[in-house]
């Protein structure tokens, strides 16, 4: 129901599709003089990219939207808990960018015939399935943040770029200055394209910790982000149900 | 004589739409947070493409190609995205049937929405800039600062016009905002920001040079290797063009827009 | 500099289609004749009122005359000038007022949306803050001008539209539907605001489809249906119209709509209107008979509960059923 609410007011989520794809095609020119598998950092990165877009603001713009429609109010008053509701709208925004991420890697293999040869396809699945879960807890997480303030919507839109750079999409996070690594190593999706480049590619090097360690920091986030989560909401519930203050701004 | 010109109509029109735009703008968006938007958008995005830079071909005439590039195309955020908020909120209101009921020139009421958006364009660049030589270490000893501001204003003045263009072209569809999301990154793939426009293909070349930016970046490039007015100006009269022609075809549509509505009654309906 | 015309308005068998297609394949084209050739005069000084249902055409006529829809055939003039050659002329001598929740800018104050709209009529920049004073004082917007229109209520909504609509001080101005979905006191006022303006000699075409106001309001009527003006005079030539029919009105409780069915079914009964306010209705029926009618009304309404019964004069709303059936 909700996904039905949200391909009818498509702007809320066309920014985060269209980046994905633009962003993947620059990708694939840069590479266009490097072996192959160094354009799989292109079309990895880019169906990454699509697949987060969609996953991370699902539910927040749902939610957002709710909020401008009045309806917050009503759902808040049903009896399941606010927190099971938007944990359904994250899953349904996480398959959504499923498609969305299968969606860049087509163009980029049919259009640009990039080769994106996997070594371990089963590896690569769980390492797709476990992010794809860390990015909805995530989603949870700003979700929770969107509730209590409105500033928060317009700040996780910016959000956006500083991810696809931290996490290292496109390139080795290595790249990116020292004192970075830190922040970069926090988000789950830093350690999820880096399982699914050794799954990928046999000669991938990565981080250095090896695609089980990688998993384990990978599942190890979601639980975090969702136990933020869920204890965000429930600080949020108690609050507005005591001074009625989700329907203002 | 300036009293004349200020009662002028199409000054007071031009004026007004300038002014009402610019509340309209701030009064949507809290100035930090817009604040807070111009400044690290174009930072972060500018950062991706430096640092995929680096992994692939990391020269320094390669990431100096690719920052200058950047700082331009920050101008796009002004001038398409918040020209096609202008079209959208319009419609949203409800204020296009009001404004087309009134006798007023539609051209300065045309032009003037999107005033504010050149200079909002302006400090953007300048502050793309600024990331490119302090945080990205491009070399600005040669630049040709006069140059370089020249290109400056005419690439946002030419840009601003390419977005009226699009915020008419959203007048037609139910949704402008799809239209500006693709056009705020895709000068990253056509208007060599990041790559030459010969790399492209070469059917794709001509929508490249259909864009003012794509003579911007060249020229900022230029004016930064220190390049003068003079020689800069066969590429700042292209970029001229450019923007002028879509300014006209802009307007058209806007005025086929509105003859179109009101022939069918459709004004209402989006 | 040209005579003066004669007429404000001269409506010469106006025709308005709409059509639309829809579907991708099979294209299906629906095509609705909203404006089936009206003809009508209004005089300056004159407060003119379009009355009728809803869909009757009201809207669509209100429209082409002020420039903002074409017809299909037909001609009008407004203040002499032809709706679709002259029409930046007329634009600048007519106020519109569609009023609603939308066409103002909410980002902005009430008083800043005048102003934007005064620069768009080119009101001469020394008589601007004046005018706008003057209109905010006349609509009682004073006090709250300069707060964001986001803010205000939907009764200062429609104020704020009135005074848009007098910006440029013009002769003749059209309402259209001005006091719906206000309260009655704020439509009290906008009814006083009205007369108001008529005694300064403005001309006013209004659309409405409350018949009281009507009869209040306005020196003559043209009523509107389907398309088409059925009746075109005096409030009370109209209710000459229903001289003969007495109206008798029944309070009750648990009406079906099959009692009405059979009501409307008797011979000598002209209309049934049925006005539901929660649980309780009020009946008019309107019948050539007279008071005599009553035992046949109460017999056919036995099943519910009638609190009271009542023979009523004949108003406007009673002339506006019968043409409008």
């Amino acid at each position: 129901m909700s996904m039905l609410n949200f391909f009818s007011d498509p702007q809320w989520i066309i920014p985060n599709i269209i980046a994905p794809f633009i962003f993947t095609a620059v990708a694939l020119i840069f590479f266009r003089n490097a072996s192959g598998s160094l354009a799989l950092y292109a079309v990895l990165g880019g169906g990454m990219m699509g697949m987060w877009g969609s996953t991370l603001y699902g539910a927040g713009f749902a939610l957002s939207f709710d909020r401008w429609n009045g309806t917050l109010e009503y759902v808040l008053a049903t009896p399941s808990r606010l927190v099971w509701i938007v944990a359904g709208r994250s899953a349904s925004s996480a398959i959504l960018g499923l498609v969305n991420a299968l969606a860049v890697l087509v163009v980029a293999v049919v259009g640009f015939k990039a080769q994106l040869g996997i070594v371990d396809p089963i590896a690569f699945l769980l390492a797709l399935v476990l992010t794809l879960a860390s990015l909805s807890a995530l989603g949870v997480l700003f979700c929770s943040s969107f509730l209590l303030t409105r500033a928060a919507s317009v700040l996780t839109n910016g959000l956006e770029m500083p991810i696809y750079v931290a996490s290292g999409s496109m390139f080795p996070i290595a790249l990116l200055p020292f004192w970075s690594h830190p922040l970069s190593l926090s988000l789950g999706p830093t350690w999820g394209i880096d399982a699914m480049r050794y799954a990928a590619d046999a000669t991938y090097t990565g981080m250095g910790f090896g695609f089980w360690s990688d998993m384990l920091v990978l599942f190890a986030s979601t639980i975090v982000y969702l136990a933020i989560g869920f204890w965000l909401f429930i600080v949020v519930e108690k609050k507005a149900r005591r001074d009625a203050s989700l329907v203002e701004y | 004589m300036a009293s004349q010109f200020r009662e002028w109509p199409a000054f007071r029109i031009f004026q007004s739409s300038a002014i009402f735009a610019f509340r309209a703008l701030f009064s949507w968006l809290r100035p930090e947070m817009w604040l807070m938007q111009v400044l690290t958008l174009p930072l972060f995005e500018m950062a991706f493409f430096v640092y995929l830079g680096r992994f692939v071909a990391p020269s320094t005439s390669n990431i100096a190609f690719i920052a200058v590039g950047n700082a331009m195309q920050v101008a796009s955020f002004s001038s398409i995205f918040a020209v096609c908020n202008l079209t959208s909120e319009e419609k949203w209101q409800g204020t296009l049937t009001p404004l087309l009921a009134t006798p007023a020139n539609r051209f300065p009421l045309f032009l003037g929405r999107a005033m504010f958006q050149i200079f909002n364009g302006m400090a953007s660049i300048a502050v793309g800039f600024i990331y490119a030589t302090f945080i990205f270490g491009v070399d600005m000893s040669h630049a040709n600062f006069l140059a370089l501001s020249l290109v400056i204003l005419i690439t946002s003045l030419a840009m601003t016009g390419f977005g009226l263009m699009l915020g008419s072209v959203g007048l037609f569809m139910r949704t402008a905002m799809i239209i500006a999301n693709i056009f705020l990154f895709i000068g990253q793939l056509l208007c060599g920001v990041n790559f030459p426009v010969t790399v492209l293909p070469t059917w794709l070349q001509p929508v490249s040079y259909a864009i003012p930016m794509t003579y911007g970046t060249m020229a900022a490039r230029a004016a930064v290797q220190g390049w003068g007015i003079f020689q800069l100006g066969p590429v700042l009269l292209q970029e001229i063009g450019a923007g002028v022609a879509s300014i006209l075809i802009g307007y058209l549509l806007f005025r086929g827009f509105e003859i179109l509505a009101i022939r069918r009654g459709t004004l209402e309906q989006y | 500099m040209p005579a003066k015309p004669e007429k404000a308005i001269t409506v010469s068998d106006l025709r308005r289609v709409y059509s639309s297609s829809r579907g991708i394949f099979k294209k299906t084209r629906n095509v609705v004749e909203a404006v089936k050739g009206i003809s009508f005069d209004v005089d300056y000084g004159e407060l003119f009122g379009l009355v009728g249902p809803n869909g009757a055409g009201k809207t669509t006529t209100i429209k082409m005359l002020t420039t903002l829809l074409t017809p299909t055939s037909g001609t009008a003039k407004v203040l002499g000038f032809d709706i679709v050659k002259d029409v930046i002329t007329i634009r600048r001598g007519i106020g519109i007022i569609f009023g609603g929740e939308r066409g103002l800018y909410y980002r902005v104050s009430g008083r800043e949306n005048l102003r934007y709209f005064a620069d768009l009529y080119a009101v001469p920049l020394s008589k601007r803050e004046k005018r706008i004073g003057d209109l905010l004082e006349m609509v009682g917007l004073a006090t709250r001008a300069d707060e964001r229109v986001e803010g205000y209520s939907r009764g200062m909504k429609q104020r704020l539209h009135i005074a848009k609509g007098l910006i440029n001080d013009p002769q003749l101005i059209f309402m259209d539907e001005p006091t719906i979905g206000l309260d009655p006191e704020a439509a009290r006022e906008t009814r006083a605001m009205i007369k108001g303006l008529v005694e300064k000699g403005k001309t006013i075409l209004l659309t409405t489809h409350y018949m009281f106001e009507a009869d209040e309001l306005c020196q003559r009527i043209g009523v509107i249906s389907g398309g088409r003006i059925v009746a075109l005079d005096s409030p009370s030539a109209l209710k000459r119209f229903v001289k003969d029919v007495t109206v008798i009105e029944i309070e009750a409780f648990g009406v079906a709509d099959a009692d009405l069915t059979a009501l409307r079914q008797q011979p000598d009964v002209t209309t049934v209107n049925a006005n539901l306010e929660g649980e309780r209705q009020t009946i008019r029926v309107q019948t050539a008979r007279g008071s005599e009618f009553i035992p046949t009304v109460t017999k056919l309404l036995s099943k519910a509960k009638i609190m009271e019964v009542r023979i009523k004069e004949p108003t406007l709303e009673d002339a506006y059923l019968k043409l409008v059936a």
